[in-house]
């Protein structure tokens, strides 16, 4: 019987045609509107944890209490062997470490003496091993003069403090801070580019520079100031990180050890917890609200699809078909309709919802000159959920609207019918 | 035998108080100061989880001028910082460097120890700058010691107040302490080893304490002190720094 | 208007569609205006917050003070002149001095931000008359000459000291706890005292909370040994609409610029969902149009036939499509104003006070009535536009086969 249907579906375009398109375009609106909202809120979270949360962060306990301070006395220490303990227990994430660290950036004149001077937002990422960690960083798109260091021995540091003190891409400058040992630190870097975030702190004074670089300045070999965690999903997925950390916790924090590593989720940390609530609550009441939307409208198109082949039933009664028989087809065209509507519609929402994954949507003009870290570009985001959301509209209220529809089938009398095939 | 001591300690302590406290701080420092001095010196950093032992050579001519060299560990080796009047440069060999070192920079800590940058630059001598008091005497490590007050006679001094116990026959201090203007106990200084050198009786080993920190301190032991030697000219140049 | 009462008495005498259709617009409607409303009631609030606990009518800043460079801080001071001093007399601005210090709670270290506010200011709504302190020795002191004066603070025992939730929670201390503080003056010379927490105030602004610690201005002058002077000034009043000799203005424009930031990031994080949410009813709108020119064919003929236009009667439909706009909009209000107005007066709790951004506990909506009419326009607009395009096959129609129905 679906072979029938479906040849008469294909075979009359009318009756077919508009509803598919209906559906499918409903049902993309749906499925990208989902990745749309899911994006916009990873965007906001993604921001704290590419930056500072992770979505879990690995650091002493001792750190961990003092972390605005940036204690790297106080760092992990024995680094690559937690790091290999990290991947074999938990594959499912990416485990990246980093340095943040203080000090100042001085720039030599000719004899080598100091000729500027200013205070430095240090990091030291995984710039070489790792190309991710540059991305989340923002940083290729923050590179406002030459290029992001690849060879040991480069940095990145601020745009607007090489502007300040007129320095240009190809000069030396000289870290100078203490190590985690409380030793003097001094490390020339050659000034591999410049680089703007938008954001005032960052902006003063950043020095950018590859992890073990930073690693041989302060003499923290084998060491980080913390171990951050990224699902591989790339989403922050609440239950998982959860349970991530109370294995962990439970197998490395020592409470007597104030060095022992101690693991938080980014929901531990800045605040995030109220945002994260406060994000899935109202994207969830987003979310109902769109397929509750949606699926009213494609109730309508069932209605519409019924109504439109009025004149069809009229004959297909007068030819003697059983009512509940013309009912039944009804339903089964809608509900082939309904799959076909939702996969094209799906398949276009996810495209949709990819195209702006990957390039995003731009409100920097919008936002020029910002002082904060905020996403600029906001992107959508595939999740799992897109595949099927789609669907609850697309097929299931398209056959409701059609079985409401239908119930009009069951009121008509014979007799007006034939009234109507006058014609 | 008892009573005898007790009257003895108080006449003493009697003249001490009538020997005016300008001249018992001057006394110290006839004693502590001299032309120039050489020596070499160790010092322990006690660190959260570890402690350091750094050691250095310096040379030093007046209050004004000094120059250090570290000799290990390793990666301090050939480090130098010379400070001339109120300017201090450090210079790094592994980076050929001359930082110079102005600010707020001043006032951080030199190398995790107890003693900031500022602490080391500090080059009037005690009886320019601070108005002393006899105040008592004590016996400090069984030696009997006058506790002097000193107290701000500049403005511009990171310590408003000190107190500082003077041996009574040496006329070296042993103990002082560093109070903030309100009174607060900010930092305390331990002197002992006190040995006689070219005739002079010079304390060796040094504890600092920031007494609003936890921790251990910090230890200072001079080695091969020697007084009024020929220190050339250009060991207080910026030129000395990259020899 | 004849067209319009048309097109109402078909449209609902289209029933159960025309209600499906009107309610989804009608959703549209309103959540466009709820998050529009939101938004604006959080930027309301955020800048009256601002404004109350932070910005006054503007600051005047002192021409080296630099918010994110703690370091410069310790220079960015100035004497107040007459005119400055006659000012916040007469309560126009109050003056605050910004100093480092160094925390000590129970043994633990924490730079701190020390601000001097003046206890009896009236501009901001941080608690300082708490700070007031009557301490007879004070009063001695300052009863005699000027030189004791500037040992005033010495004469309290413990003084008052105010700080907001966030940093309580980070000094790990609450309201009558006490702890050392550390600073230096003016000349470097180290000072310390011991404070004591008197209230431990709740703001939505974060950015007068977090790291600082409020001490009576005159306390802090005389800690840092800065009499009489200041690092900005609020100021209290519109008439202060410049630099006032070395103090350099910065206007409103320019102290909101981070929330601005937010809201406007907000703002274009959600257009794309309202739009969204516009497009699926303009779809319903767009489908029911579709079958209404197909099955009314005949009506279509019967009003060529007796005369009319083409125009006129792709006007009829177009009418008729747009008028579930406005059916919309009159529903939209049914439930949307009592919920509205049940929101903007219960206010939307989010339980989010700890964002980092100035953002009110309890949001309370506004609607201007320039969203109102703007979305309504907007709305009407579209679904006018919607209801036009495929009206327009009307104007292709053989009215004689129109007549018979026979169009395909």
């Amino acid at each position: 019987m679906f072979k029938f249907i479906l040849k008469g579906l294909l075979r009359d375009k009318r009756r077919s045609l508009l509803p598919v398109i209906v559906v499918s375009i409903g049902v993309f609106l749906t499925v990208f509107m989902s990745g749309w909202l899911t994006g916009v809120f990873k965007d906001m979270i993604d921001v704290n944890a590419n930056f500072t949360t992770g979505h879990v962060k690995i650091m002493t306990r001792s750190y961990a209490e003092n972390e605005n301070q940036i204690p790297n006395d106080l760092a992990l220490t024995g680094v690559d062997s937690l790091m290999s303990e990290l991947n074999s227990r938990y594959p499912e994430m990416e485990w990246v470490a980093r340095i943040h660290f203080g000090g100042l950036i001085d720039i030599p004149d000719e004899q080598g003496e100091t000729r500027a001077q200013g205070q430095a937002v240090g990091m030291g990422i995984d710039l070489f091993d790792n190309s991710l960690e540059a991305e989340r960083m923002n940083i290729p798109s923050s590179v406002v003069k030459g290029r992001i260091p690849s060879i040991s021995g480069e940095a990145l540091i601020s745009d607007d403090f090489a502007e300040k003190f007129n320095v240009a891409v190809g000069d030396e400058m000289t870290l100078f801070g203490s190590t985690m040992n409380g030793a003097m630190m001094f490390q020339t870097y050659t000034i591999s580019g410049t680089v703007r975030f938008g954001a005032a702190m960052l902006d003063r004074g950043a020095v950018i520079v590859d992890i073990e670089d930073a690693r041989e300045a302060m003499d923290m070999q084998d060491a980080a100031g913390e171990i951050l965690g990224y699902s591989k999903e790339g989403l922050y997925d609440d239950e998982q990180v959860s349970v991530i950390k109370e294995s962990f916790n439970s197998a490395f924090t020592n409470p007597d050890d104030e060095f022992s590593p101690v693991m938080l989720r980014l929901r531990d940390q800045q605040g995030l917890d109220e945002y994260l609530a406060l994000s899935e609550s109202i994207s969830f009441m987003m979310m109902l609200i769109f397929v509750l939307a949606m699926s009213i409208v494609l109730w309508n198109t069932g209605l519409l699809g019924g109504l439109r082949r009025y004149t069809e039933y009229g004959i297909r009664l007068a030819l003697g078909e059983e009512k509940s028989q013309i009912y039944k087809t009804m339903l089964y065209e809608a509900l082939l309709i309904g799959l076909i509507g939702s996969v094209i519609g799906t398949a276009l929402g996810l495209s949709a919802a990819w195209y702006l994954q990957t390039y995003g949507l731009d409100f920097g003009d919008m936002m020029a000159n910002s002082t904060m870290m905020m996403p600029q570009v906001f992107r959508a985001y595939i999740s799992p959920r897109l595949f099927y959301i789609g669907f609850i509209p697309g097929t299931f209220a398209m056959v409701l609207g059609t079985a409401l529809a239908g119930f009009a089938i069951y009121k008509r009398k014979t007799a007006k019918l034939f009234k109507e095939l006058e014609v | 035998m008892k009573t005898i001591i007790t009257i003895i300690a108080l006449l003493v302590g009697l003249t001490g108080n009538a020997q005016d406290a300008k001249t018992i701080l001057q006394k110290v420092d006839d004693n502590m100061s001299s032309k120039n001095r050489v020596f070499e010196s160790t010092m322990v950093i006690h660190g959260k989880r570890n402690s350091r032992t750094i050691t250095s050579r310096s040379y030093s001519e007046g209050e004004k001028q000094s120059f250090t060299e570290y000799l290990s560990p390793a990666r301090e080796q050939g480090t130098k910082m010379l400070k001339v009047n109120d300017q201090l440069w450090i210079y790094s060999p592994s980076t050929d460097r001359t930082i110079q070192i102005s600010g707020h920079m001043l006032r951080q800590s030199v190398m995790g120890s107890d003693l900031s940058y500022e602490d080391m630059m500090e080059d009037r001598k005690l009886t320019e700058v601070y108005e002393p008091k006899v105040t008592g005497e004590e016996t400090i490590e069984g030696r009997k010691a006058y506790v002097l007050e000193l107290t701000a006679l500049v403005s511009d001094l990171a310590y408003h107040k000190r107190k500082m116990w003077i041996d009574t026959e040496r006329f070296v201090p042993v103990k002082e302490e560093l109070y903030a203007k309100s009174g607060q106990l900010l930092k305390q200084t331990t002197l002992s080893d006190v040995q006689q050198i070219q005739g002079r009786w010079f304390p060796t080993s040094i504890v600092f304490k920031d007494m609003l920190k936890d921790g251990k301190g910090t230890e200072f032991k001079m080695t091969n002190i020697k007084f009024n030697q020929d220190i050339p000219a250009y060991i207080f140049t910026k030129a000395a720094l990259k020899k | 208007m004849i067209a319009l009462k048309l097109a109402f008495r078909n449209l609902l005498g289209a029933g159960l569609r025309t209600w499906l259709n009107v309610t989804v617009l009608s959703f549209a409607f309103v959540v466009i205006i709820f998050y529009n409303g939101m938004l604006n009631g959080w930027d309301r609030q955020g800048k009256r917050d601002t404004q109350a606990w932070e910005v006054g009518q503007g600051q005047l800043w002192h021409p080296t003070y630099d918010k994110y460079d703690v370091f410069s801080i310790q220079d960015a001071h100035g004497l107040m002149e007459t005119r400055e001093k006659q000012l916040a007399v007469e309560g126009k601005l109050t003056p605050i001095l910004i100093a480092q210090g160094t925390a000590y709670p129970e043994g633990r270290m924490q730079g701190v931000l020390l601000k001097g506010i003046d206890p009896e200011q009236k501009i901001l709504k941080i608690p300082s008359h708490l700070l007031k302190q009557t301490a007879t020795a004070a009063d001695d002191a300052t009863a005699t000459d000027g030189a004791t004066e500037v040992d005033v603070h010495y004469a309290i025992d413990v003084h008052h000291a105010i700080i907001g939730k966030r940093m309580a929670k980070s000094l790990k201390v609450g309201e009558g706890d006490q702890m050392l503080i550390r600073w230096r003056d003016k000349n470097g010379t180290f000072d310390a005292l011991e404070v004591k927490i008197v209230a431990v105030f709740k703001s939505d602004v974060p950015s007068i909370d977090n790291g600082q610690m409020y001490l009576s201005l005159q306390t802090l002058q005389q800690m840092m040994d800065m009499p009489g002077e200041a690092t900005i000034l609020v100021s209290g009043t519109e008439e202060i609409n410049g630099n006032l000799g070395n103090w350099v203005f910065k206007d409103l424009d320019f102290l909101f610029t981070e929330l601005d930031e937010i809201i406007l990031s907000k703002r274009a994080g959600s257009m794309i969902m309202q739009s969204t949410l516009l497009l699926i009813a303009l779809l319903a709108i767009f489908d029911t149009q579709i079958l209404s020119i197909f099955r009314r064919q005949k009506e279509i003929g019967t009003y060529i036939a007796l005369g009319m236009t083409r125009a006129q009667v792709v006007g009829i439909f177009t009418v008729e499509g747009g008028a579930h706009s406005i059916l919309a909009a009159l529903v939209g209000a049914v439930y949307g104003i009592p919920l509205f107005m049940w929101l903007a007066a219960k206010g939307i709790t989010f339980g989010v006070d700890d964002m980092g951004i100035t953002m009110a506990e309890t949001i309370f909506p506004y609607y201007s009535l320039g969203l109102i009419a703007f979305t309504t326009l907007f709305v009407i607009a579209a679904a006018t536009i919607v209801s036009y395009i495929p009206a327009r096959r009307i104007s292709k129609m053989n009215p004689t086969d129109a007549l018979r129905g026979k169009v395909n």
